[in-house]
Formats: C-alpha cells, sequence, structure tokens
C-alpha cells in the first residue's frame, strides 16, 4: 500500500512538474534566456578545454592589441593574450560570483523577510529598518568600502575551492548589498500568505511558528524567490562587473569586469580595439539578459491565475 | 449524546479591537473608537453535545470560534475548558494539550488547506505536531482511520492527491479528517458547508451527526441558516451584533421563539410549503450596524418591529422564558 502510495506521489509530482515545464518553455524569452545560459554555463564548466590554461604576460603568443584573425578569433590585448581565452576564463569567474552572491542574497533576504513579515510588530519594524538601510545605502558604495577593508583582513592569499579568497569578498559584498529587494518581496508576499486560512488550520494543529514557516509558507513562495533570483542574478552580475571595473577585481582571476577595466586603462577604445572592449561586454550584456528573460518567463509561468503547483 | 457533563463555558467573553484614530480625532481629544466583535458572551456546552451558534454576517459568531479555538485572544471575560480557565492560556507549547482536545473545521475547505501539501501530509500535520504517533505505520493508520471516518473511502487512494485534484465536498472531508485525526472532545465547525452543493450538504451533516454518536464528540456549530441549525443542534444560540440575543433547546428557539431577531430570521427563511404561497419570505429591514456604533439600549432596536421607549434607552437581560430557554427582550416572557 505505502508502495503504491510513494509511486503515484512521484508520478502526479513528475506530471505538475512536466505541466509546468512546458509552460516556461512555451516562453520565447524562456527559449532564448536559457540557450544563451546554457551556452555561457558551457563555457564556463569547461574553459581548459576550450581554449587551453588562462593565458598570463610571459603565456601570451600574440601580437599586442592585434585585430582578429584566424590565428586569434577576439583579437589580443595590450601584452598579447589571447582574448577569446580570457573572455573564456572570465566566464567561469564572472558567473560564480554572481550565482554565489545570489544564493547568499537569496537566502538573506528570504529569512529577512519571512522573520518580518511572520511576526510583524516590533521584529518586523526592526528588520525593516535594517532592510531600508540597505536599501536606500548606495549598495555600489558601501561595495567600494568593504571590499578592501575586508580584503585587508583577510589577506588575499591562499585558495578556498580553487578560487582566491578576494573573490569570496567580492561574492559576500555583493550578497549583502542586494537582499533588500528580496526581503521587500518576501515580506509583503508572506503578509498576505499568513491570512490565509489554512496557516490558521496549522495553528489550531498545534505546530509551531518555525513549522508553519518552513511548511507552509516557505513553499509557497518559491515561485517569488525563483522569479527574484533570477533578476538578482543579473543585478549581481552588473555590480560585479562594475566593482571590477573601478580595480576591486583580482588581475589573476580577471572577471568580465576586470578585462573592461584593463581595456579601458590600455586605451582600447581610443586606438580603435573595438574587440578588446566589446567582447566581455557583450558577455555581460547577454548573460545579464538572459536571466531577466528566464526571470520574467518564471514569473508569467507561476502566475497565480494559472498556476501549475510543481 | 449529552450527558450534561459541561466541557467548555464562556463568561462574559468580550473582544474589542481598538480601530485606528484619525490625527484630528486624536487632536480634538475624542475618545478612541473600539470594535466590539464579541460583547459578553454566556455558553455552554455540554459533552457530546451540538450547539449551534446562529447569525448573520457580522454578528461576531466566527470571532466566537476563534476565541475558543485560541487563534483570538479575549480582551475580557473567561474561557473554561473542563473547569480549567484557558483564557490567558497562549504559546504553541502551552496550548498543545488544549488543541489536543479542540479542533476547528474551517468554513473555506480551499483556503483551509495548504495548496502544496497532499492530503496525507494536511491530515497528518495536527498528528505530528501535537506527538500523538510514534513512528510512521502508526502515523498511516490514524490517517487512514481519519480518512475512512470523514468519508473518504478507500483512504489509500487520497494520500497523495493534492487539494486541486479533489471536489469542494472531498477537500471539506479532508478538513474534517484533519480535526478528527486527533480525537479531540470539542470541534469547533465554522460553517462547515456552507460552501457545499445542497446534496453533499446532507451526507456532510450526516457525518458530523455519526460521529458525535461514535466518540462522544461535542459540536459547536456555527450557521447562518436557521433551519439548519435545527436540524443538527440539540440547543441553539442566536447572536446579533455581538451578543446573544435568544438561547434554548433547538424546538424552543425554532417553534417557540420569542425574540423579534429570532422571529425575523425564521421568518427570512424561504419554506418549501409556505402558507403566503410563493414569494412569501419577510425580510428584515436595515443591515446589522457597524460594531465599532453599536446602538444604546437594546442592540437590536434599530430594526426592531416591536421596539418602545425602553428599548432605545435600557439594555435588556437575558430573561428566562421557560426550562433553559433565555432571551434578551424587554417583551420575554
Amino acid at each position: 500500500m505505502s508502495k503504491i502510495n510513494v509511486l503515484s506521489r512521484s508520478r502526479l509530482r513528475a506530471r505538475a512538474i512536466s505541466g509546468f515545464l512546458r509552460h516556461f518553455i512555451g516562453h520565447g524569452g524562456a527559449q532564448l534566456g536559457l540557450v544563451c545560459l546554457g551556452f555561457f554555463l558551457a563555457v564556463a564548466a569547461m574553459p581548459d578545454t576550450l581554449v587551453g590554461p588562462l593565458e598570463t604576460a610571459i603565456t601570451a603568443t600574440g601580437d599586442f592589441l592585434a585585430p582578429p584573425s584566424r590565428l586569434h578569433y577576439l583579437g589580443t590585448d595590450e601584452v598579447g593574450r589571447d582574448v577569446l581565452n580570457l573572455v573564456v576564463h572570465g566566464a567561469r569567474i564572472s558567473l560564480t560570483i554572481a550565482l554565489l552572491a545570489t544564493v547568499i542574497s537569496l537566502v538573506v533576504g528570504t529569512t529577512v523577510g519571512i522573520t518580518a513579515g511572520y511576526f510583524g510588530g516590533l521584529a518586523d519594524v526592526c528588520l525593516m529598518r535594517v532592510t531600508d538601510f540597505f536599501f536606500v545605502v548606495p549598495s555600489f558604495v558601501l561595495a567600494l568600502v568593504i571590499t578592501p577593508v575586508a580584503l585587508e583582513a583577510m589577506g588575499a592569499g591562499g585558495e578556498i575551492l580553487g578560487f582566491r579568497p578576494s573573490l569570496f569578498v567580492i561574492i559576500v559584498v555583493i550578497g549583502l548589498t542586494s537582499w533588500a529587494f528580496v526581503a521587500r518581496v518576501i515580506r509583503s508576499q508572506t503578509l498576505s500568505l499568513k491570512e490565509r486560512t489554512f496557516i490558521d488550520r496549522a495553528r489550531v494543529a498545534g505546530s509551531s511558528n518555525t513549522s508553519i514557516m518552513l511548511r507552509h509558507i516557505l513553499p509557497n513562495l518559491v515561485p517569488q524567490v525563483a522569479a527574484n533570483g533570477a533578476l538578482v542574478v543579473a543585478n549581481a552580475i552588473y555590480i560585479e562587473t562594475s566593482l571590477s571595473f573601478l580595480g576591486l577585481g583580482d588581475p589573476l582571476q580577471p572577471s568580465w569586469g576586470t578585462l573592461l577595466s584593463l581595456a579601458q586603462r590600455s586605451g582600447a577604445a581610443s586606438v580603435g580595439a573595438w574587440w578588446y572592449l566589446g567582447a566581455p561586454g557583450v558577455c555581460v550584456l547577454t548573460v545579464s539578459l538572459a536571466f531577466v528573460l528566464i526571470g520574467n518567463a518564471l514569473d508569467d509561468t507561476f502566475n497565480p491565475r494559472r498556476r501549475v503547483i510543481p | 449524546m449529552p450527558d450534561n457533563a459541561e466541557l467548555l463555558r464562556l463568561e462574559n467573553l468580550q473582544v474589542r479591537f481598538p480601530m485606528q484614530s484619525s490625527a484630528i480625532d486624536s487632536i480634538l481629544g475624542r475618545p478612541k473608537r473600539v470594535v466590539r466583535a464579541v460583547d459578553g458572551i454566556d455558553l455552554n456546552i455540554a459533552r457530546g453535545e451540538i450547539v449551534a451558534l446562529v447569525g448573520e454576517s457580522g454578528s461576531g459568531k466566527t470571532t466566537v470560534g476563534r476565541i475558543i479555538t485560541k487563534l483570538v485572544q479575549p480582551t475580557g471575560g473567561r474561557l473554561l475548558f473542563d473547569g480549567t480557565d484557558m483564557t490567558m492560556a497562549h504559546g504553541v507549547s502551552g496550548l498543545r494539550p488544549y488543541r489536543h482536545r479542540v479542533q476547528m473545521i474551517f468554513q473555506d475547505a480551499y483556503q483551509a488547506l495548504n495548496p502544496r501539501h497532499t492530503v496525507f501530509d494536511a491530515v497528518a500535520e495536527p498528528l505530528r505536531s501535537l506527538g500523538l504517533v510514534e513512528n510512521h505505520d502508526q502515523l498511516t493508520e490514524r490517517v487512514s482511520e481519519s480518512l475512512s471516518a470523514a468519508g473518504l473511502k478507500p483512504p489509500e487512494e487520497f494520500f497523495a492527491r493534492f487539494p486541486h485534484e479533489l471536489s469542494g465536498g472531498q477537500r471539506q472531508r479532508v478538513v474534517v479528517a484533519g480535526a478528527l485525526g486527533v480525537r479531540p472532545e470539542l470541534i469547533v465547525a465554522d460553517e462547515p458547508v456552507s460552501m457545499l452543493d445542497v446534496s453533499i450538504r446532507a451526507q456532510l451533516l450526516q457525518a458530523l451527526i455519526d460521529l458525535r454518536e461514535k466518540y462522544s464528540l461535542a459540536l459547536l456549530f456555527i450557521t447562518h441558516d436557521l433551519p439548519l441549525a435545527w436540524l443538527i443542534a440539540d440547543r441553539i444560540a442566536v447572536m446579533y451584533l455581538g451578543k446573544v440575543v435568544e438561547m434554548g433547546s433547538a424546538d424552543d428557539i425554532t417553534l417557540k421563539a420569542s425574540h423579534p431577531y429570532t422571529l425575523a430570521l425564521r421568518d427570512a427563511t424561504p419554506k418549501l410549503h409556505n402558507e403566503a404561497g410563493r414569494g412569501g419570505v419577510q425580510a428584515l429591514q436595515g443591515e446589522v450596524p457597524s460594531a465599532a456604533r453599536v446602538p444604546s439600549g437594546c442592540r437590536f432596536h434599530p430594526r426592531c418591529p416591536l421596539a418602545f421607549e425602553r428599548c432605545r434607552v435600557e439594555e435588556p437581560p437575558a430573561i428566562a422564558v421557560g426550562p433553559q430557554h433565555t432571551s434578551a427582550c424587554w417583551l420575554a416572557k
């Protein structure tokens, strides 16, 4: 009996999920976004097999600021490194930073939003004032202040999971400066969810506040978290690019922002080396656009009027 | 059947919500307005007894149910359950023993079930939260038993279903099963059948009556439907604007009603065989006043066809008009 139960439950889940996916994929925007994202994820997953190890000034093979040719599809930079090589390796750094920062931002934002919305009263006031602070403080300026201080405190040596610690500082900084938006959205949704009768029923059933938040409210927030998460990734990519462009990136682990910064400093624009500025720029734009498209498609798919619950 | 041992007693229970006063009001020093949702209710329920609480929308009957299930904290009066004062009891762990004995059936079964939980999860939730089962086998057994008791057979077929895959009647049965699962002594049923089709209504009512017989369960049946109350209840309390205006046995209230409001409710009910022929319904004039502006004197006087001078000034107490039958009207005798 319990076997039948498990089977039919997974069958139902599978049916709901496939229905959801069919609707989601039906969006033109989602298709484009997924294709772009899939391409960049594949590139980021295996940079070494695609273009070989990251080139440095010593291992550089090309001429200085050479335009695209058969040898270097995207030209070279001011020390003769292949731009394609740099951009492909940059994808890995940029995507890692953006995705991990989004995880932090979603976890902090959701926790704060649910707690403030569910408990209300003093907890709500205190938490939302903190959120307001992060909301109105120009996150960019805050990041500019925190990053060097944190780097100083942690030291820039060593490696964690194959990435240098400076990368993690940037991740934390971006995560901490972009959760306020998520917290606001989640709080407002929690406020409406907690008035639903099934929360009263859970209370009469003797469920604790933690269990109500985790088992009743959180699963119903999945649409909001997913749709906003995609937008937060796009935002995180922009912040990362800007911070690196201003020189807070790690030159030994160049992200797209770092490349743009190097290009700008080497005067690529004035000598007409469009490939050097354009390649990372187009990458940033495409990936952000992909996430925004996916976010919008998710938002539309989760629209409660025609929602299929996975 | 009721064995006269008192299970629940409400003594002068009140709920008042303060209203947000405007800046002008506070500058002029006007007193803060309060909404008197429940304005002094006395009610008792014996073990195994079915008491119906009847009233229009806005009469505060749902709030009474929510006080008893501790979803709303009363601002005055006392709530006694089996001799223990539960008025001030609060907190999840503090209320656990009480929750084990008092459960609730909600009006809108679709809203009362989490769209992301299966039927099994919904029925198992109180059993898990209240720590009534030791292992998964026991849980499965209790869930099957409750689903069958609520008329969902065979129960295993419903385990993996989601609320949107059930009909309205089935959903309401799931809610009933969830309340039954913990084997409570009192169930507060807030308009349990008002959302259902008439044919399903009768089935569910019969199921509730059977359950009362089987488990000697007490039931507070909240409804706006007087004939329905007469059908199911041993006693009926009629509420108007936060107060019980008439209380008595089901037959007393329907056949020997003495309060003009009860009479008006009764006459407002369509009957299949009406002496006055089709269209013979006496509609009650006006609407329930706002609970923020309770009329002086008898709260029903602005709408009462029999109101006289005394009704405007003095509020009538509950006057005994028969054994166990009281009516808050100056004309009652």
